[in-house]
């Protein structure tokens, strides 16, 4: 038995400085929604070997090897899938398991995974640099369309709205600042009226009252778990509310929405869009979205 | 050895023992009575050092019996209380094992498997050594109790003191005679034995001394020959007893009294 | 507190025979955890690594093998073997304790109080412990774990003796409240939680050891091997315990000092080790049962049967875990239980239908 008999400290120097990492190409691994999206779009998923579950699109990615939740990564999994660069969102975890990949010289890069524009250029420019590519067509398209939307989402009436995560149980769960569904409110011309707390917390009826949202949007999955508009507009915290009665409900693809990867603007049209119900003036087909 | 000076034991705001005051004496065997409730039982638990009393002192050997450390306390006395069940299962063997618990770590340990053996042969149990405790009936089960406190003071030094609460309460009759005369014995081998009993007769038989118990004081002390009488019986337990030498024994067909029958 | 004989009766028990049955079982168990796995090491791999540790060289092909084995299996095997040990010891004495088949360390709040400041530190993580948690960094979560765990475990003796006496009835519901307490405190957090740190909460109560480093080792050693061994040290007063407390204090064992220390100790066991895993359930209820109903009540068998049987199975477990869902990991708790509860529903019926004969 290996560790019985000599001292771990004098193991763990044994074993201190393995380098697993060869640079750019070889086997990837991705973790994390819009880092995967951008792979991709990098023209770079032909070498993605495995994703986690958040990894949906593109539907390429849906197919390869799960490695499980982001927030719940194993060591020896990652490891055992041998891969020459492990490109990971800073959301992933537990810290614990990041650590002894490190630890185990896994070549493991952490990107920056935040919401907004500025943040989706950090993170391509993270993830091209990663990959030994050059980000700066993508972060420029990503940028030009999201910016082309600036002026005709500000000339819209900002709409009162609230995010509601999931609604199939109890209260619904509602965005509040510092959340990824709270930026694209906002970029999409709403006004997140959540603004007590952040993170995502039950609505009660007496707030929702108060709050007078005009919209609700989901992702569709929620919705469908929910039982659908009706089910969702009979919940009491929903039901006093503006949205319930003009049934204004915009339901979109979760990752779509919140990745804040390369589809974003589209995203971000599409959802004004549906919001307020005007015509905004069409993006350039990409080839990611 | 052990002895008890004005003891004062409460519990709940009511007051089990009143400046109760008993010796227990090397070669003697005392039997305390009473009637159910008297605080028997609650004077054993006190000169075993188990409860503390409210006032008076419990000495052995003149030292009092709370400034031992249990271990060296458990050297010296063994206890037998009444119907003990266990927590998970054991053999009959392993209880009486368990005797030997204070010796462990000492010489003495070396007698152990001697000690076990005699236990058990002293109280006609040999035969159930290897029997599930839980499986015994309540009579074997009290057989090996006692096994087991004879085991605890197999080698120890003397005097030494076996207070028994009840021991023969289940037995039948072939086996109340083996623990009554084991009993004598111990206490002739320098053994201060106290038995809490209800039969008179085992009292009678058995005693050196009789104490008396009832609603928690001590009414009489002495001579089995001199308290186990008429007369003293009938203010105790409040039921006429039938006067004449011989058995004491009651009349149960006739509810209001403990008769002593004539030959 | 005599409620046990619902329990079947174990057959014959085997003393000698159990000891090293259970050392080879988790001899085997850790050799198992080290060569098996999702990340394949072949026979080459071993033997390079195994001359690399003997100083030879290390060809740069096996530098993966030598990390999948010295730097994530050997520190996991060790870990698991060491928590699983003291879930198993503890779990035994608290049973012998409180002379109660259902006790397991849980009922003396140290699960709940882990739970409640884990769920803190990783609620309130960086804004309420600020500094320390940058200082702490990695260290705070099972830090915070322990203090609390332990913490908990205190507080319910504290609440539990009255006058100095701690009776084992007060103790279980001074148990229960603290229980309760922690739990609702944990449901405030949780309140307060967003999506994420639910997800985290999540995860650390269903345990795993994917965490498992070298550097926790020594500290691991310390403060669950340590006190595992000193609670098979307690063997002999925790059988006299199996008469009853008052039998007991007259076979000459310090009652009240016997229960704060082997309390402590198992709070000790149980929250350094659960600071490192997250919560395990089962292996504290179950496995001293298993050793009870093959080996007997004797806790000179018990306790260190326990442990070793603990051990081995937490690692068992942890290769499942590992290997099973590959590349992801499936929650160890949840493994222990698939594996032991079946198990000992089986253990449970066959004593059964022995019974009585």
């Amino acid at each position: 038995m290996i560790g019985r008999r000599v001292l771990p400290a004098a193991l763990a120097g044994v074993f201190a400085a393995p380098h697993l990492a060869r640079a750019g190409g070889g086997r990837l691994i991705t973790v994390g929604g819009a880092v995967t999206e951008t792979v991709f779009a990098l023209g770079q998923g032909d070498s993605v070997v495995a994703v986690d579950s958040t990894s949906r699109f593109p539907a390429q990615a849906a197919d390869l090897r799960q490695v499980g939740y982001l927030r719940a990564l194993a060591p020896e999994g990652l490891i055992g899938l041998a891969p020459d660069l492990l490109l990971v969102s800073e959301e992933a975890g537990p810290p614990q398991a990041l650590a002894v990949l490190r630890a185990a010289g896994a070549p493991l890069t952490l990107v920056p995974d935040q919401a907004g524009l500025p943040a989706i250029l950090r993170k391509t420019e993270a993830i091209a640099a990663a990959l030994r590519q050059d980000g700066t067509a993508l972060a420029r398209a990503v940028q030009d369309d999201w910016q082309a939307l600036d002026a005709p989402i500000a000339a819209l009436r900002p709409l009162r709205a609230i995010f509601v995560l999931s609604a199939a149980r109890g209260a619904p769960l509602v965005s509040g600042r510092d959340t990824h569904a709270d930026v694209m409110l906002r970029a999409a011309g709403a006004s997140n009226v959540v603004r007590g707390f952040t993170g995502y917390r039950p609505l009660s009826a007496e707030l929702a009252a108060s709050l007078a949202p005009e919209a609700v949007v989901m992702m569709d999955h929620a919705l469908a778990e929910a039982g659908g508009p009706d089910a969702l507009l009979r919940i009491p915290a929903l039901a006093v509310t503006p949205a319930a009665a003009s049934r204004r409900i915009v339901a979109m693809d979760g990752a779509y929405m919140l990745n804040f990867g390369p589809r974003a603007a589209h995203a971000r049209r599409d959802l004004a869009q549906r919001l307020h119900g005007a015509a905004l003036p069409a993006l350039p087909a990409r080839s990611w979205t | 050895m052990i002895a008890a000076q004005a003891i004062t034991f409460r519990a709940g705001g009511r007051a089990l023992l009143r400046d109760v005051s008993l010796e227990l004496a090397p070669g003697q065997v005392t039997a305390v009575v009473g009637p159910n409730g008297a605080g028997k039982s609650t004077l054993l638990r006190v000169l075993s050092g188990e409860l503390r009393p409210d006032q008076g002192v419990v000495s052995l050997d003149r030292r009092p019996i709370g400034a031992f450390h249990p271990r060296d306390l458990a050297r010296r006395r063994a206890v037998v209380s009444q119907a003990v069940a266990l927590a998970f299962p054991m053999t009959a063997r392993e209880v009486v094992g368990l005797g030997r618990l204070p010796w462990h770590a000492t010489p003495g340990a070396a007698r152990d498997d001697a000690a076990i053996a005699a236990a058990l042969d002293a109280v006609d149990a040999a035969g159930l050594a290897q029997q599930r405790y839980a499986t015994l009936s309540g009579g074997e089960r009290q057989r090996i109790q006692i096994a087991r406190a004879l085991a605890q003071i197999d080698g120890a030094p003397r005097p030494a003191a076996l207070l028994l609460d009840e021991p023969t309460a289940s037995l039948d009759v072939r086996h109340v005679g083996t623990v009554l005369r084991l009993l004598k014995r111990l206490a002739a081998d320098g053994v201060a034995v106290m038995v809490v009993l209800h039969d008179l007769n085992e009292a009678a038989f058995v005693a050196d001394q009789v104490a008396v118990v009832a609603g928690g004081w001590r009414n009489a002390l002495g001579p089995a020959a001199a308290i186990l009488r008429p007369p003293l019986l009938e203010a105790v337990y409040g039921v006429p007893f039938a006067g004449g030498e011989g058995a004491l024994r009651p009349d149960f067909s006739n509810p209001a009294s403990y008769r002593v029958p004539t030959a | 507190m005599s409620t046990t004989l619902a329990l079947p009766l174990p057959r014959a028990p085997r003393p000698v025979a159990l000891l090293p049955l259970a050392v080879g079982l988790l001899g085997a168990a850790m050799l198992a955890g080290l060569l098996l796995g999702p990340a394949r090491v072949g026979p080459d791999g071993l033997l390079a690594v195994l001359a690399h540790l003997f100083g030879a060289p290390l060809p740069a092909e096996y530098a993966r093998d030598a990390a999948v084995l010295g730097v994530i299996r050997a520190p996991r095997v060790l870990l698991a073997a060491l928590v699983g040990a003291g879930l198993g010891a503890a779990g035994a004495a608290m049973q012998g304790l409180f002379r109660n088949p259902l006790a397991d360390p849980a009922l003396i709040g140290v699960s709940s109080g882990a739970a409640l400041a884990a769920v803190a530190a990783i609620v309130l993580g960086g804004t309420v412990f600020g500094a320390a948690a940058g200082l702490l960094g990695l260290w705070l979560l099972p830090l915070a774990a322990f203090l609390g765990g332990l913490g908990a475990t205190l507080l319910m003796a504290r609440l539990g003796s009255i006058g100095g006496v701690a009776s084992v009835a007060t103790l279980l519901l001074a148990g229960v409240a603290v229980n309760a307490l922690a739990g609702a405190l944990t449901g405030l957090l949780i309140f307060m939680a967003d999506d994420r740190q639910v997800r985290d909460i999540t995860f650390w109560t269903l345990g795993s050891l994917a965490g498992a480093r070298w550097q926790h080792l020594p500290v691991i050693l310390l403060l669950v091997g340590l006190p595992s061994l000193v609670l098979c040290a307690l063997a002999r007063p925790l059988n006299a315990l199996l008469l009853g407390e008052a039998e007991a204090y007259h076979l000459g064992v310090p009652v009240e000092s016997l229960k704060r220390l082997a309390i402590i100790l198992a709070a000790i066991a149980v929250a350094a080790g659960v600071a490192f895993t997250g919560l395990i359930g089962f292996v504290g209820l179950v496995v001293p049962h298993l050793v009870r109903l093959a080996f007997g009540s004797d806790h000179r068998i018990v306790l260190p049967g326990a442990a070793l049987l603990g051990a081995a199975l937490l690692v068992l477990a942890d290769l499942a875990a590992r290997s099973l869902a590959a590349p992801a990991e499936l929650p160890v708790g949840v493994v222990t239980a698939l594996i032991g509860a079946p198990f000992f529903l089986w253990l449970l019926r066959r004593s059964h239908g022995g019974f009585g004969r």
